[in-house]
C-alpha cells in the first residue's frame, strides 16, 4: 500500500516536472496574454455591462492590430457577466481567477467590486475597475486595487457646493437605494453639506425593487426642500423624475452620476427630465484630450452610436492601464504591474483625459467632476 | 391633512395593482391548493405582450393611438396570456396532481423561472418604457381635493380594477360555472360526484386568473411606463403576500388585502420611512396572521381527518 501511494506520487512528481519542463520550453509567441473583464452584461445594469463589452472589445482589436504588447504577444479578454449581483460576482471572480487571467477589469458597481475584490486580493491578481466608486473599496488595503474613476466624496462635495452655490438651497432631501456605492454617496453629501450650513431635512433610502416613489416623493414635499439629491441608479431616477412631476412637487432634482444616461428621460418622458441637474464626470463627447476625441470618433466609426456613458469609455481605460503597466513593467506579474503603477505611472494620455496618477490606496488622483442639465430638447448640457 | 389624503390616493392606487394580481394567487389556491408561483411572470408577461401589440398596432400598422385601440389591445393581450395560462396548467401542472402537494410548487417554480427567462432571452435584459404616445390617449387631468393631487389616468386605473375585481366576484357567486368553482374548492372528488367536471374547471381558473394578471401588466406598463423582466417577482411577492393578509383562498379577501398592503406601505413610508417600509409591513402582516391565522377574511376550515 506505502509503496503503492510512493509510486504514484511519485508519477506525479514527474507529470509536474514534466509540465514545468514544457512551460518553460520557449514560449510561443503567439500565445495571448488573458485579460478579464468582469461586468454585468446582463441584469439590471445591462446598459453599462453591453457598453462595457463594446468599449473593450474595440480597445483590444486597437491593441492588437497594433501588433501587440511584450513582444507581440496578443491579448485574449475572458469575459464573465456577474449580473450586477454580489453572489454572481464572487463566482465571476472565482471562474476567472481558475481560468488564469493575468489582471481584470470590472466590475461596474460597487456592490459587485466589493466581494470580487477580496477574492482577486487573495489570488494575488491586478484589479482596476473602471466605475466602482464607494469610498470604502480602497481603504482595505488591497495592494493590487485600482481604480480610474474618481471617489464618491469627491462627487459628494461637489454636489454639496453645487446646491449651496449655483441652486441658492437653503434645505436639501438626500435619497439612496441602499446600493454601496449609492449610500456612500449619500452619507458623504450629507456631511458636506452640513459643514456648508446646509439643512437636511430628510435622508432616507427607496427600495430599488418598486415602482411607485409617490409615497416617498408626497412626504419629501411636504418638507418643502428647495432641491433634492438622488444617489441611485437611472432606472429609479427616471420614475422619481416622472412622479415627481405627476405630484406638482416644487423642489429641483440634482441626481449623482448613475444617473448619467440618455435611457433615465425615455424612462421619465422628456416633460418631466427637463431641468434635472446632475453632477458627474463629464460625459464622453466633453472629455478634454487628442485620445480621448479620437477613441470617440473610433467607436463612432466602429458601432454606429456614441458611446453616451462614461463608464463604458472609463472600462477602456481600466484595460489600456493593464496593458501600459503589462508593456512598462515588461511583465505580466500583478505584483510588479502594481508597484510600477504605484511608483512610476504619472501623466498617461487616457481615453476618459489625462491620467495623473494613483495614489497608495490605488484611488486616481484629481477630480473632474461636472454638473450638466437636461436640457428642453433631451440633451445633456454642462453647466457653465 | 391634506398630505395624508395624498399618501390614501398613492396607497390605493399600489393596492389596486396588488388586489388584481393577488385574485390570481388566491383563485388557484381555492381551487387547488397549489401556490402558482409563475403568476407574478404571466403578470410580467402581460406588461410586456401589451408593449408588443402597442408597439405593433400603433407603430407599424399605424392606428392612432386611443381608448378604443387600448381596450381592444387590453382584450387581446388578456386572451393570449389566458392561453398561455391554460397550457401552462396543461403542460406543467396537471399531470402531477396526484403526485402530492410538493412537487406542483417546485413545476410553479421552474414555470416562473421559465416565463422570466424567455422574455429576457426574446426582449433583452433592459428596462423597456411604454412610449409618451400611448398616455396621451387619457388626457392629463388633474384635480386637486384638499390639498391632494388626484389624476384622470390614477381614477381609471382604480376603475377598471375595482370593475374586474367586482366582475370576478359576481361570476363566481351567481353565475353555474362560479357554482361549480366553489364545490371545486371545497372538495374535488364530491364535486365530480355531483357531475362537475373538474379539469374543465380548474381550466376556467387558469384562463382568468392569468387574465386578469395580463391585465395588471398593461395596467403597469401605461400607467408607470417602465417595464422589467423581473417585474413579476416584487409584484408577485407583494400580491402573495396580500393575498395572505385577505385570507388566501378568499376573493374578496384578495382586494382587501392588496388595498389594505398598498396602503399600510405607503403610510410606513409616509410617516416613518421608506427604507424601513417592507419590514413594517411585514410586521402588521405577522401580527394580523398571529391573531386571525386564515387571513382577513379567511374561513376557518375544518381539519380534514
Amino acid at each position: 500500500m506505502f509503496r503503492k501511494t510512493l509510486g504514484s506520487l511519485s508519477l506525479l512528481l514527474v507529470i509536474v516536472l514534466l509540465g514545468q519542463v514544457v512551460a518553460c520550453a520557449p514560449a510561443k509567441p503567439a500565445e495571448p496574454i488573458k485579460i478579464g473583464l468582469q461586468a454585468p452584461i446582463t441584469g439590471e445594469y445591462a446598459y453599462e455591462g453591453e457598453g462595457f463589452v463594446k468599449v473593450v472589445d474595440l480597445v483590444t482589436d486597437q491593441i492588437n492590430d497594433a501588433g501587440g504588447i511584450l513582444g507581440g504577444r496578443k491579448i485574449e479578454i475572458v469575459k464573465c457577466d456577474d449580473v450586477g449581483k454580489p453572489d454572481e460576482s464572487s463566482k465571476c471572480a472565482q471562474q476567472l481567477v481558475s481560468q488564469g487571467v493575468k489582471a481584470v477589469a470590472g466590475s461596474y458597481s460597487s456592490t459587485c467590486t466589493e466581494p470580487a475584490s477580496e477574492i482577486y486580493n487573495e489570488a494575488g491578481i491586478l484589479q482596476i475597475t473602471p466605475s466602482s466608486t464607494a469610498t470604502r473599496l480602497s481603504q482595505k488595503g488591497f495592494p493590487r486595487f485600482f481604480r480610474v474613476c474618481f471617489l464618491d466624496d469627491r462627487q459628494a462635495l461637489f454636489a454639496a457646493n453645487f446646491m449651496k452655490d449655483k441652486l441658492a438651497a437653503k434645505k436639501i432631501g438626500i435619497i439612496h437605494d441602499n446600493s454601496t456605492y449609492a449610500q456612500g454617496l449619500a452619507e458623504h453629501a450629507k456631511r458636506y453639506a452640513e459643514d456648508a450650513g446646509v439643512e437636511v431635512v430628510i435622508f432616507d433610502a427607496i427600495n430599488p425593487e418598486d415602482t411607485d416613489f409617490k409615497p416617498i416623493l408626497t412626504k419629501i414635499d411636504g418638507l418643502g426642500p428647495d432641491a433634492v439629491y438622488f444617489t441611485g441608479y437611472h432606472p429609479q431616477g427616471g420614475l422619481l423624475l416622472k412622479q415627481s412631476k405627476e405630484l406638482g412637487a416644487g423642489f429641483e432634482w440634482v441626481m449623482g452620476n448613475a444617473c448619467n444616461n440618455p435611457e433615465m428621460i425615455e424612462i421619465a418622458g422628456l416633460d418631466a427630465a427637463k431641468g434635472c441637474y446632475i453632477t458627474t464626470e463629464p460625459l464622453p463627447k466633453d472629455i478634454p484630450g487628442d485620445v480621448a476625441k479620437k477613441f470617440y470618433d473610433d467607436f463612432v466609426a466602429k458601432y454606429g452610436e456614441s458611446p453616451d456613458s462614461i463608464w463604458w469609455v472609463m472600462s477602456g481605460d481600466a484595460l489600456k492601464v493593464i496593458v501600459e503597466a503589462m508593456e512598462k513593467s515588461n511583465s505580466t506579474d500583478s505584483e510588479k504591474m502594481a508597484e510600477y503603477l504605484h511608483t512610476q505611472f504619472k501623466d498617461y494620455p487616457g481615453v476618459t483625459g489625462n491620467i495623473i496618477g494613483f495614489d497608495e490606496k490605488g484611488d486616481r488622483l484629481g477630480t473632474v467632476h461636472e454638473a450638466y442639465i437636461i436640457t428642453d430638447a433631451g440633451e445633456f448640457e454642462m453647466v457653465k | 391633512m391634506g398630505q395624508l389624503l395624498q399618501q390614501l390616493i398613492n396607497g390605493l392606487t399600489i393596492g389596486s395593482f396588488y388586489a388584481l394580481i393577488a385574485l390570481g394567487y388566491t383563485m388557484v389556491y381555492g381551487v387547488l391548493k397549489l401556490i402558482n408561483f409563475a403568476h407574478g411572470d404571466l403578470f410580467m408577461l402581460g406588461a410586456y405582450l401589451g408593449l408588443v401589440t402597442l408597439m405593433g398596432a400603433v407603430v407599424n400598422i399605424g392606428l392612432s393611438a386611443n381608448l378604443l385601440i387600448l381596450l381592444l389591445i387590453l382584450l387581446v393581450v388578456m386572451a393570449m396570456v389566458a392561453g398561455i395560462g391554460v397550457v401552462l396548467e396543461r403542460v406543467a401542472y396537471r399531470p402531477l396532481y396526484r403526485a402530492g402537494r410538493l412537487p406542483p410548487v417546485i413545476s410553479a417554480l421552474g414555470a416562473s423561472i421559465f416565463i422570466q427567462n424567455g422574455v429576457m432571452l426574446l426582449y433583452g435584459a433592459r428596462y423597456r418604457t411604454y412610449p409618451e404616445a400611448f398616455k396621451a390617449v387619457v388626457p392629463d387631468v388633474v384635480w386637486t381635493i384638499g390639498g391632494a393631487r388626484v389624476t384622470l389616468i390614477q381614477l381609471l386605473m382604480l376603475a377598471i380594477a375595482l370593475l374586474l375585481m367586482t366582475g370576478l366576484y359576481f361570476f363566481v357567486q351567481y353565475t353555474r360555472v362560479g357554482t361549480a368553482m366553489r364545490a371545486v374548492s371545497l372538495d374535488h372528488d364530491t364535486a365530480r360526484l355531483m357531475g362537475v367536471d373538474v379539469y374543465q374547471i380548474i381550466r376556467v381558473v387558469f384562463l382568468i386568473g392569468p387574465g386578469l394578471g395580463a391585465a395588471g401588466g398593461i395596467m403597469v406598463g401605461l400607467y408607470y411606463g417602465r417595464i422589467y423582466f423581473t417585474l413579476g417577482w416584487s409584484y408577485g411577492l407583494k400580491a402573495f403576500t396580500a393575498a395572505i393578509l385577505g385570507g388566501i383562498g378568499n376573493i374578496p379577501g384578495a382586494m382587501v388585502g392588496g388595498l389594505l398592503l398598498g396602503i399600510i406601505e405607503t403610510l410606513a413610508t409616509g410617516y416613518i420611512s421608506d427604507a424601513w417600509k417592507n419590514a413594517i409591513a411585514f410586521f402588521i402582516l405577522v401580527l394580523i396572521l398571529i391573531v386571525r391565522p386564515t387571513g382577513l377574511l379567511g374561513e376557518r376550515v375544518a381539519e380534514k381527518l
